[in-house]
């Protein structure tokens, strides 16, 4: 489809990213989750995955959903620079979704990780991904990360021993804002990496195949009794 | 007389208690001797307050964990903990900080003031290489 | 002569995240399901004595006198209550209580519950309230939390007797086979030993909490409730109630020193043989005679380690049994048919008490299908008040 002068102007330019290569990685239950890049034209599956988690406070659910709302909404309307998107599906049903995006050759810019599937540690699976797509495939020297929830900044600040940046304020300053800034080295990422990130490629064709068509959880344990609307 | 070597800086300690009656001695303090049942008087007031001495120095190490999942107030990945034994046979648990823990191994324990945990600040001990 | 105490009525909720709940009101809604359960629910003032377990309340609930609150929740003034409060053996220690109280005379139907709300606070506040069981300068001061004793206590134990990492795996597999079909268990699903130990992304996927246990063999923090209704089987009382009292048989309490380092071998746990010992006395049986147990995992390792002080298998040997599957459902002798702490969850106060809510379901055959023991006749469950240093063991028999 031709795209206007207009519209040329309000899209940012886009580095070409290399793509993150797939893999599976064998979750606690034994199910086997598929690791991969989202296209642009699975946006609505994710949105609708993340929706409903608008309305839920606990663990700040509310805040990471309406910001990782957002975020999606713009990478597919391209209002946003050099985002990418990670997915982790069982059987093809989303349990994790991770957003970030980079700001150049060196710096990545980590912004939302959403998991829906609690206890198999969907989310730091899903963090490490994300960690290994700029460090690994991208090759940045490193990457700036806030945390919202108690959680999130003790799995990552602690766990990962991130360098406090937040002395740099306000030359140093994450985009979300607000919060300090933590940021992920190099040397960091090689020291924790194999304790961290883990998963098999490549993923064979019939496994991969099941990832093929994104779909909704059905579920939430966030929203006990929750139903979804069929309309 | 004042003892002004008690505004001195004092060196953080931890001490083993020893019944002035039979010399057992203990760690952590007990109020009444295990084997010739005399009492102990924190105070010193009524009865007589045991004596103590430093517990420190060469010790074995029984057995360790590293833990990952640290409590509120701790700010690092990971912690180490032992159990040792002295010389005397006494025990303790304290934080380990060697390299590579190996069960039987010989540390030297030494005590740190810590202000990790919430509260005031509390003397650990830490069993390292030297 | 003292009389026979007999279960004739239990409760418990789902253990998991109530933390949007009432700690009070979460102990009434599960007693209210044990007074239905015993058919006494309109005549509920036919309970003379109250006995609530509870650990936490004081410190992450900000309540006290929970017991009284209780009371009035249940409208069930003036009946007499108390709270019992033995570390995470408050509910153990509440059934021995209640089970003295009718023993004595003092009663002729007791109810006990148990409960707690531990996900109110962060994870690593729930962990720093229990540390507090520890000794406050040897234990508490150091760091030391309740994973760390146990990450300890695993390492002698394995070093000594050949269990592997493999073998925690295996009993945290038979756990959460035995939890995904009990409808009061925290965790539903199952996990398999190639996730959380045999592929290459099991170190990941089942992480180090304190080496060297894993994530996968170490409990839940859970907010729960469990109860049971105790009954005089000598006095016609009993006749006001439809199911048939299953018997408390045994019960016996020991303890150890505080500080886990000053036991003479800290891998032997001196307390639960001799509680177990005084429990098969009063009961009358031996360990042979025990058709399942209920043993207190919030770390795996321990549910090998209890099977061998209290007698079930010899020492060093509880780990062939668990590789050649005699404690799974359809095992020689199952152990933690319920899914264990390890798998039902572990809100402290309610603990002990749900022990026996399993002892009872099995007892009476009423285990969900693919769970439920074949023919029981003596289930036993082992209570801890720490790790090791204050022991409850109960036994249960179905005449």
């Amino acid at each position: 489809m031709a795209i206007d002068a207009l519209e040329m102007k309000l899209r940012p330019p886009e580095i070409s990213l290399t793509p993150y290569p797939s893999k599976t990685i064998t979750l606690a239950n034994g199910k086997t989750m598929v690791v991969r890049e989202a296209k642009r034209e699975e946006c609505g599956v994710l949105l609708g995955t993340v929706y409903p988690l608008l309305g839920v406070p606990t663990d700040y659910y509310d805040v990471v959903a309406a910001r990782m709302f957002s975020e999606l909404l713009a990478w597919f309307r391209y209002r946003i620079a050099n985002e990418f998107v990670i997915v982790g599906a069982i059987d093809g049903v989303i349990a994790g979704i991770v957003t970030s995006r980079c700001v150049n050759d060196h710096l990545g810019m980590s912004l939302h990780t959403l998991a829906i599937d609690r206890g198999l540690r969907v989310g730091a699976q899903l963090f490490a991904a994300k960690m290994e797509h700029h460090m690994d495939y991208l090759n940045e020297d490193e990457v700036w990360i806030v945390a919202e929830s108690p959680i999130g900044f003790r799995r990552w600040m602690i766990e990962y021993e991130l360098e406090d940046r937040s002395s740099g304020f306000p030359n140093i300053r994450h985009e979300l804002g607000g919060v300090p800034t933590y940021a992920l080295t190099r040397k960091l990422w090689e020291k924790h990496k194999a304790d961290k990130c883990t998963g098999t490629r490549p993923v064979p064709m019939d496994i991969l195949a099941t990832a093929d068509r994104l779909k909704l959880p059905e579920e939430y344990p966030q929203i006990p009794g929750y139903k979804r609307s069929k309309q | 007389m004042i003892d002004f070597s008690i505004y001195d800086k004092q060196e953080p300690k931890i001490y083993g208690y020893k019944c002035p009656k039979c010399g057992t001695a203990y760690y952590p303090a007990t109020m009444l001797c295990a084997k010739c049942s005399n009492r102990r008087d924190p105070s010193g007031i009524v009865h007589p307050d045991w004596d103590k001495f430093s517990l420190e120095g060469p010790c074995k190490l029984l057995t360790w964990t590293r833990v990952w999942a640290l409590p509120e107030g701790y700010d690092r990945p990971y912690l180490l903990f032992g159990i040792v034994e002295f010389p005397n046979g006494l025990r303790a648990a304290g934080q380990l900080e060697t390299e590579n823990p190996v069960t039987g191994m010989d540390l030297v324990a030494h005590v740190k003031e810590s202000s990790e945990r919430p509260g005031p600040p509390v003397n650990v001990f830490v069993f390292s290489d030297d | 002569m003292t009389a026979r105490v007999g279960i004739v009525g239990i409760g418990q909720i789902k253990f998991g995240n109530l933390s949007e709940y009432d700690l009070v009101d979460i102990m009434a809604y599960t007693a209210t399901d044990a007074l239905i359960d015993a058919g006494i629910l309109e005549n509920r003032r036919i309970i003379d004595q109250i006995f609530v377990a509870n650990m936490l309340g004081g410190m992450i609930n900000h309540q006290t006198g929970i017991a009284s609150a209780l009371v009035s929740r249940l409208d069930l003034e003036p009946t007499a209550a108390e709270l019992v409060e033995n570390g995470p053996a408050s509910g153990a220690s509440a059934v021995k209580l209640g089970y003295m109280a009718i023993a004595s005379g003092i009663a002729n139907v007791v109810m006990v519950v148990g409960g707690e709300t531990m996900r109110k606070v962060t994870g690593w506040e729930a962990t720093d309230c229990v540390a507090t069981l520890g000794h406050p300068e040897a234990e508490y001061d150091m760091g030391l939390t309740f994973p760390a004793l146990g990450g300890m206590f695993a390492r002698l134990y394995m070093e000594r007797y050949g269990v592997t990492e493999r073998d925690l795996a295996l009993v945290a597999v038979k756990d959460h086979e035995n939890g995904s079909k009990n409808k009061y268990a925290h965790i539903d699903g199952t996990c398999t030993i190639e996730a959380i130990h045999d592929s290459p992304n099991a170190h990941v996927v089942n992480n180090y909490v304190a080496e060297p246990l894993r994530l996968f063999s170490v409990c839940p923090v859970s907010d729960g409730a469990a109860v049971l209704i105790l009954v005089n089987m000598d006095s016609p009382i009993v006749e006001k109630f439809k199911k048939k009292p299953i018997r408390i048989a045994g019960i016996g309490s020991a303890t150890d020193t505080h500080c886990m380092h000053n036991r003479k071998d800290p891998v032997e746990m001196g307390a639960v043989k001799l509680s177990a010992e005084r429990a098969y006395a009063m009961a009358g049986v031996k360990p042979e005679d025990i058709s399942f147990a209920e043993l207190h995992d919030p770390f795996v390792i321990l549910e090998l380690a209890i099977s061998e002080e209290v007698g079930l298998f010899p020492r060093g040997k509880a780990v062939e049994a668990l590789r050649r599957g005699e404690t799974g459902i359809d095992g020689r002798l199952p152990i933690n048919t319920s899914g264990g702490l390890k798998a039902k969850g572990h809100p402290v106060g309610a603990t002990g008490v749900s022990q026996v809510v399993e002892l009872v379901r099995q007892l009476r055959g009423k285990a969900e299908k693919g769970r439920q023991v074949k023919d029981p006749r003596y289930g036993m469950s082992v209570n801890f008040g720490g790790l090791a240093n204050n022991v409850i063991t109960i036994i249960c028999a179905k005449d």
